[in-house]
């Protein structure tokens, strides 16, 4: 309610309102990561209610896929979660070969394996670091950023971009592994430990971090499964459920790594959940880089669905009809529907595709994590004080390319 | 009907059908090269192969790879049989995906592509080549052939229409039997065996008879390219919209293939309609597109003192209504190139609001425009729709132009309103039309348009939907493909737009109105969608 300016007494006193104060905070908010509006009924400075409203960023994602070939709906993907675009390029993939039936050859997954984990170090740096300096922390975000570059480095000399690799094919990826990739990632491996090491020494001895994190945003066990609630937010309430210990896809069945879980599903614990998997990451990637082969091909030999190398495509002809088909039809996967799904930075990150058996996708639906995740913050909010929204919003790490689509 | 079981579907059968007839005529593709459901049997692609269970099966002894084993090991498997050959039998049961089938097509394919160029991007059959097809359907792997591919003459001219490229052939024998079977002209034949195998020439002959584009049609490959095509066009940007001849009286079924960005007409193509022209068409209603967009009216022009100029399309159409303003002995010419629904408006406009007594007909004269009937498919008369526009004017036979110039002589007619650029008779003859203001509506430059006052141009039969009457007096739909350009609008609808300017509301205003006022003409029978009821092979008509 507006403070009535009229009634002011003869003092020039302002009467504070004694109903709650509504506060509009957003979409243009810096704290409002990717442009979300929050609607707050405030007492003081307690938040009593709060209204989230997403949908800034709607691209018409899922419509804009039905008009493309499948292999162009990996761009689109790329600008779901935008920290971690490889993981969704991977989720995609696997979504049309589970339709079509394909085998990636187990170079292939191995390398997928790789960047994937690789885009997931960017995805928690990111989060951690920025969540850090959003209460004053600036130090351990440009270290974890200087260290997430070294990872967007390696990114970049295997894709050739930073950020929206749109590296993911049906059947493979863009390229196979560049020659100097185990090396150069062996070798940022250890800055990017480094880096995590730091930030950890800056923050968890800091009272003020520990006094806005602990015990602030609290979310139950229970109130999360029912929420559809996944990713580290849902192993910070205590649960350990990751979909690459749960359902193994690619070769996590093969790696050795720990689900870390926290206890009371507070910032905190959120915070170092990220930052424990990250740490697994690192395993996981090291462990990969040694298991993959450093030879044979990494897409799917199948014509149907994969292109031919250029060699095949100017020299025989049935290159050339293949190299046709897929460049001007597109692929086409058998009609049926699939739902599939990976860990995705921010947890169960799902495709669900139907084909018709022609060349375009029927239809795309993407189970965006954050989109489930977005819908606990209303009750994580609730009850603390204004300041507060700025780490639990942020510890939510809502990704509004993927939540709006 | 007595059905026989193909992949566990009961399909329906006519006494004599093939297998692969029969399922085509239920809608079901068994592939194949040489196949044509209008030509003989040639049964020497194999790629329509299937297995056909009998109590006796006859087994071929083969030597089979087991993977156990390592090695190959003695084996039987089934003689396959060609669907386009064998005839249905009551309670046949014929598999056409088992595990045989399918390696045999995928053979057949390497081998049908064991010498072909790497041409697709060059060859204007890609997009709709069966090779392409069949490959991503049957084959989907590589061959293993490792030498070079046999070389064979490329780019021969067959004749002024055609090309032939002996390296993209499957010898299929589609264009020699259609040769053969329809034209009745042995102009085609084979030579060679094997790897040398080509088509080629009669000795001292050209592919020049009237149906010599329909070879490149039937063609299911690159092999035969059509030289008015060649290069102009890739036909995956192409799209179509059915439509009906404007080349004679047969009226026979097209598909006109346009350009959706350039809104360009870039070939026609026959649809299949048993009742009509089976699966064919001539040379000359092949090329009759370019009509379309060739020597086109596209501006409206006015004559006075002698003097013609050039006006917008918008001045003409008020022009013509001035021009007609004061007429009380009105003549309306009806045209055997434009639709029923033009004819209708014209003369309804004409005759009922206008007061015309006098109606003609505009038609070509085959004779003098050069026009040779045949016994496969051209009409004597090359008007689309003379049957069409004398039906609408609701007489036995319409008086032609000459009774027209000949009435100006009398003094009867003070004002004529023509539709269309057709006249059977030179300008010299009719040079009476000069002497009354005369409102010609036409597509194109020809004899009415020299002489009127005022001409509006029209939309052509691309660019407008209607309704042809041919000489059966079938009546038959067409679509509008592109826009007609610089807002050039069907003749109909120009002829509505002169009367509201003279003050007569017509109550029209779209195609589904002009048709509900129509005189019911016999119900439109433009071919359906799913493959026809075949008839008989042969396609006279």
């Amino acid at each position: 309610m507006e403070p009535n300016y009229e009634a002011l007494d003869d003092d020039g006193q302002l009467e504070l309102p004694a109903e709650p104060m509504r506060l509009n905070m957003g979409p243009s908010h810096p704290a409002m990561h990717g442009t979300i509006r929050m609607v707050l009924e405030l007492d003081g400075e307690t938040v009593v209610d709060v209204d989230i409203q997403p949908g800034y960023l709607h691209r018409g994602f899922e419509k804009s896929c039905e008009r493309g070939t499948y292999n162009q709906v990996f761009p689109y993907v790329d600008r779901l979660n935008y920290v971690s675009p490889m993981l969704n390029n991977v989720g995609f993939a696997l979504a049309v070969e589970k339709l079509c039936d394909l085998k990636v050859p187990e170079r292939g997954q191995w390398y997928r394996m790789a960047l994937g984990e690789l885009a997931r170090i960017s995805d928690h740096l990111t989060c951690n670091s920025a969540g850090a300096m959003e209460l004053g922390a600036f130090t351990p975000f440009l270290w974890c950023i200087k260290a997430r570059d070294y990872v967007w480095d390696i990114l970049e000399q295997e894709t050739g971009a930073r950020l929206t690799h749109s590296f993911g094919r049906v059947g493979g990826m863009a390229k196979p592994p560049t020659e100097m990739f185990k090396e150069s990632t062996l070798a940022v491996l250890p800055a990017v430990e480094e880096a995590v090491l730091e930030a950890e020494s800056l923050l968890l001895k800091n009272r003020i971090f520990l006094d806005r994190t602990q015990g602030i945003g609290l979310l139950s066990k229970e109130r999360a499964i029912a929420l559809g609630v996944t990713g580290p937010m849902l192993r910070s309430t205590g649960l350990d459920f990751d979909v690459r210990k749960a359902t193994p896809y690619l070769f996590y069945k093969d790696v050795d790594f720990d689900v870390p879980v926290g206890h009371d599903g507070d910032n905190y614990d959120r915070f170092m959940v990220r930052f424990e998997e990250l740490r697994q990451s690192i395993s996981i990637i090291r462990q990969v880089l040694e298991k993959m082969p450093t030879d044979g091909p990494v897409d799917c030999p199948d014509l149907r669905y994969v292109l031919p190398s250029k060699e095949a495509v100017y020299n025989t002809i049935e290159g050339t009809i293949a190299h046709f088909k897929i460049v001007m039809e597109g692929l086409k996967p058998p009609p049926g529907q699939v739902y599939s799904y990976t860990e995705g930075g921010n947890g169960e990150l799902g495709f669900y595709v139907v084909s018709d058996g022609s060349g375009t996708p029927y239809r795309v639906r993407v189970r965006p994590p954050c989109f489930h995740n977005l819908q606990a913050a209303r009750e994580m909010l609730v009850g603390d004080m204004i300041a507060d929204i700025v780490p639990t919003f942020g510890s939510v790490n809502m990704i509004g390319g993927e939540c709006d689509r | 009907m007595p059905t026989f079981k193909l992949d566990g579907q009961d399909i329906p059968f006519e006494a004599g059908d093939t297998i692969i007839r029969a399922a085509w005529k239920q809608g079901i593709e068994i592939p194949h090269y040489c196949w044509h459901p209008g030509l003989s049997i040639a049964a020497n692609c194999r790629m329509c192969l299937v297995e056909i269970k009998s109590a006796r099966p006859m087994l071929l002894p083969i030597l089979a790879w087991d993977d156990k084993k390592k090695d190959y090991v003695e084996a039987t498997k089934p003689k396959l049989q060609p669907a386009c050959q064998i005839e249905t039998a009551e309670g046949m049961e014929v598999f056409s995906k088992s595990k045989q089938v399918i390696e045999a097509q995928s053979a057949v394919q390497e081998f049908l592509l064991l010498n072909h160029p790497v041409d697709c991007p060059i060859c204007d059959q890609a997009g709709e080549c069966k090779l392409q097809d069949y490959w991503l359907a049957h084959q989907t792997t590589s061959k293993r052939k490792e030498t070079e591919p046999v070389h064979k003459p490329k780019g021969v001219r067959f004749g002024e229409k055609i090309v032939y490229d002996a390296e993209r052939c499957v010898m299929c024998t589609r264009c020699i039997r259609f040769c053969d079977e329809v034209v009745g002209d042995h102009v085609l034949d084979m030579r060679e065996r094997g790897n040398k195998n080509e088509i080629c020439l009669s000795p001292g002959r050209e592919l020049d008879h009237d149906y010599a584009l329909m070879t490149e049609h039937v063609c299911p490959v690159g092999a035969l390219t059509s030289r008015d095509f060649r290069f102009k066009a890739r036909v995956w940007f192409l799209k179509s919209a059915p439509s009906v001849c404007n080349g004679c009286a047969t009226g026979c079924n097209t598909y006109v293939d346009y350009d959706p960005r350039y809104q360009r007409v870039e070939r026609l193509r026959p649809r299949d309609n048993p009742a009509v022209n089976a699966f064919w068409m001539c040379d000359d209603g092949m090329l009759s597109y370019h009509r379309f967009h060739q020597d086109r009216l596209l501006t409206g022009r006015v004559k006075s003192e002698g003097a013609v100029a050039e006006v917008g399309r918008t001045e003409a159409v008020q022009a013509a209504a001035d021009a007609l303003k004061s007429s009380k002995k009105l003549a309306v010419v009806l045209s055997a190139q434009h639709s029923n629904e033009d004819n209708f408006v014209v003369l309804k406009v004409g005759r009922d609001l206008l007061g015309a007594r006098h109606v003609f007909l505009g038609a070509l004269d085959p004779v003098a425009s050069g026009w040779k009937g045949d016994e496969i498919l051209k009409n004597a008369d090359n008007n689309p729709n003379r049957a069409g526009a004398t039906k609408i004017a609701g007489v036995a036979k319409l008086e032609s132009t000459a009774a027209l110039a000949k009435a100006i002589d009398a003094g009867e007619i003070d004002a004529v309103l023509s539709l269309g650029f057709a006249a059977a008779e030179s300008a010299e003859v009719l040079a009476s039309l000069n002497k009354v203001p005369h409102v010609s509506l036409s597509t194109h430059p020809g004899v009415l348009p020299l002489l009127a006052t005022v001409v509006v141009p029209v939309a052509t039969t691309a660019e407008a939907s209607g309704t042809f009457v041919n000489a059966k007096g079938m009546t038959q739909g067409f679509q509008r493909a592109v826009l007609a350009p610089g807002g050039i609008k069907a003749a109909w609808e120009t002829a509505i737009e002169i009367a509201t300017i003279l003050g007569h509301d017509l109550s029209m205003k779209k195609l589904p109105d002009v048709r509900a006022a129509m005189p019911a003409l016999a119900a439109p029978a433009t071919a359906p969608s799913a493959p026809p009821a075949p008839s008989a092979p042969a396609a006279g008509t």
